[in-house]
């Protein structure tokens, strides 16, 4: 019997469930049968840190990192966003200050996240910009160099069709240049947001006083491994979540007119 | 009096390796008011070029346009003018209906009398069913009238169209014909186009301007005076065919 193609999508999203589950119980399970033979504060059973989270949870003090955590990064990835597309965009659109500028996006580049902290903590002490700084200095240059690259890939054709409808600078911009650099801005910016939500609990780790960052060198510190592991754990859930159900579905809605690859 | 006029018009393009390429020499051309001009020239002979001269893409280097009597640039009324281009560039972020809009969104038209506007031309060009996919999703020939669409949607006086009609299959082409002959008599719209199909040009134009080749130049400017609806299989039509391929 044939199948309908309704019918296929679903059962290729089935096998995937199927097999991220089966990776899911695998992961664990070696590192349950590896917890069997290390000390607690080594490597914790899965159990044992599963407990330590659901503890965790019911604290108010979690949420309250939580939140600390998740605004910081927002931040800093909403002023690299702001910033890194619309210096993008001008310095593509001219070529003169695309030449003029771009040793000085090589130099951030080479700059490491963990050489921001450092700075950050200089310029920004204990505070919440400390870490935001970190975040968009590590996100920024990301997105900038997407875009940038990305209006390259404008259709000189439509420009000339724009022409000849005489629409305004303004029009080319959100009409034409916007609509391609989008997957580039996207991929960029996706891209972007996992460095900057990583570096930021190293910016938390160094220069803040609340935080998953914070409560990591804490916990650390007081060789407190379950704790490490479930605020990793709570990270990671974090990471996923946004990706599901934020990221993935924004993709799928903005480049339905893709055209579909072959399965 | 005359919509498009171009007096000794030339221009030649720069090749990479340095030598100047003469495109077009010489060219007097006129499109009189409410009228028909189709051009026809073999492949390579500055057909395109031509009409984007007209459009003001590119400027010429020797001699003037002059568009409703004025020169080109002291021409102010750009968008009474569209361009159908010999390749579609529909936006393949946007499906039909919102390619078709754009002249009307350049323009600054509101979206509900844009909606109306666009579903009436989608009708026109036979796309209605078509107005929510994608252009990944259309046929080489509903692209070609998706982009005729965007054309008509401004209601402009002067249409220019790069061989508009060559992706279409016959039966459709004639349908496109009576809508541009159709349109053009209500609009009082006149239209310059480019086909590489003598048939076409004698079913449609009042004149007919041959170019030859390297580089380009007029050759032979013909009148064609039979009363419309023109019917391809009549022999009067059928004679003036033979002409023009005898020209060609
Ligand atoms: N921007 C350009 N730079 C250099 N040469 C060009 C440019 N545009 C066109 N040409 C040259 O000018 C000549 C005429 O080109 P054009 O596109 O006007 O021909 P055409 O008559 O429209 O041909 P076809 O029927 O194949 O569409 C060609 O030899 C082409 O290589
Ligand atoms: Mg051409």
């Amino acid at each position: 019997m044939k199948r309908s193609p309704l019918q296929m999508t679903q059962d290729r999203r089935l096998r995937l469930i199927g097999l991220r589950l089966l990776l899911i119980i695998i992961v664990v399970g070696l590192w349950g049968i590896g917890s069997l033979g290390a000390p607690a504060f080594i490597l914790p059973s899965p159990r044992r840190v599963f407990g330590v989270w659901t503890q965790l949870v019911v604290t108010p003090g979690f949420w309250a990192d939580f939140g600390i955590t998740f605004y910081r990064i927002a931040m800093g990835f909403i002023f690299a966003t702001v910033v890194g597309v619309v210096l993008g965009l001008l310095l593509g659109a001219s070529r003169t200050l695309g030449d003029f500028f771009q040793p000085l996006l090589v130099v951030i580049n080479t700059v490491s996240s963990s050489i921001w902290a450092i700075f950050a903590l200089i310029w920004f002490g204990l505070s919440n910009w400390s870490t935001i700084f970190v975040v968009f200095m590590t996100a920024m240059p990301l997105i900038l160099t997407n875009v940038w690259q990305g209006t390259s890939t404008v259709n000189r054709d439509f420009i000339e069709l724009a022409q000849t409808f005489r629409m305004s600078r303004l029009q080319v911009l959100l009409k034409i240049y916007l609509p391609t650099i989008l997957p580039q801005f996207f991929a960029g910016a996706r891209l972007a947001f996992g460095f900057g939500a990583r570096v930021s609990i190293v910016a938390e780790a160094l220069g803040a006083s609340s935080g998953i960052g914070y409560r990591l060198r804490q916990a650390a510190d007081l060789v407190q491994t379950d704790q490490v592991f479930a605020w990793t754990l709570t990270l990671v859930i974090l990471m996923i979540f946004i990706e599901a159900v934020l990221l993935k579905p924004l993709e799928t809605h903005l480049f339905a007119w893709r055209k579909p690859r072959p399965a | 009096m005359s919509v498009v006029q171009l007096e000794s018009v030339g221009k030649s393009f720069m090749r990479r390796d340095g030598e100047q390429l003469e495109v077009l020499r010489n060219i007097d051309l006129d499109v009189p008011e409410r009228s028909i001009v189709a051009l026809v020239g073999a492949s390579g002979c500055g057909k395109s070029t031509l009409l984007n001269i007209v459009a003001g893409l590119i400027p010429p280097d020797q001699g003037t346009v002059f568009l409703n009597g004025q020169k080109s640039s002291a021409f102010k009324d750009w968008r009474t003018m569209t361009y159908m281009f010999q390749e579609d560039r529909l936006f393949p972020w946007r499906t039909t209906a919102q390619n078709v809009a754009l002249g009307l969104e350049a323009a600054g038209m509101p979206r509900k009398e844009r909606r109306d506007r666009v579903m009436q031309v989608l009708e026109l060009v036979g796309l209605e069913k078509f107005a929510d996919s994608f252009p990944h999703e259309l046929s080489g020939g509903m692209r070609s009238r998706a982009a005729l669409g965007r054309s008509l949607v401004t209601e402009p006086s002067i249409l220019l169209m790069d061989e508009p009609f060559s992706k279409l299959d016959p039966s459709i082409r004639t349908q496109m014909h009576d809508e541009v002959l159709r349109i053009a008599g209500l609009r009082q719209m006149s239209v310059l186009f480019v086909t590489h199909d003598v048939e076409e040009a004698v079913v449609l134009a009042n004149k007919i301007v041959v170019l030859m080749p390297r580089p380009g130049r007029v050759k032979e400017t013909r009148e064609i005076a039979l009363p419309y609806p023109r019917n391809p299989l009549s022999p009067e039509v059928a004679e003036e065919v033979r002409l023009l391929r005898l020209s060609l």
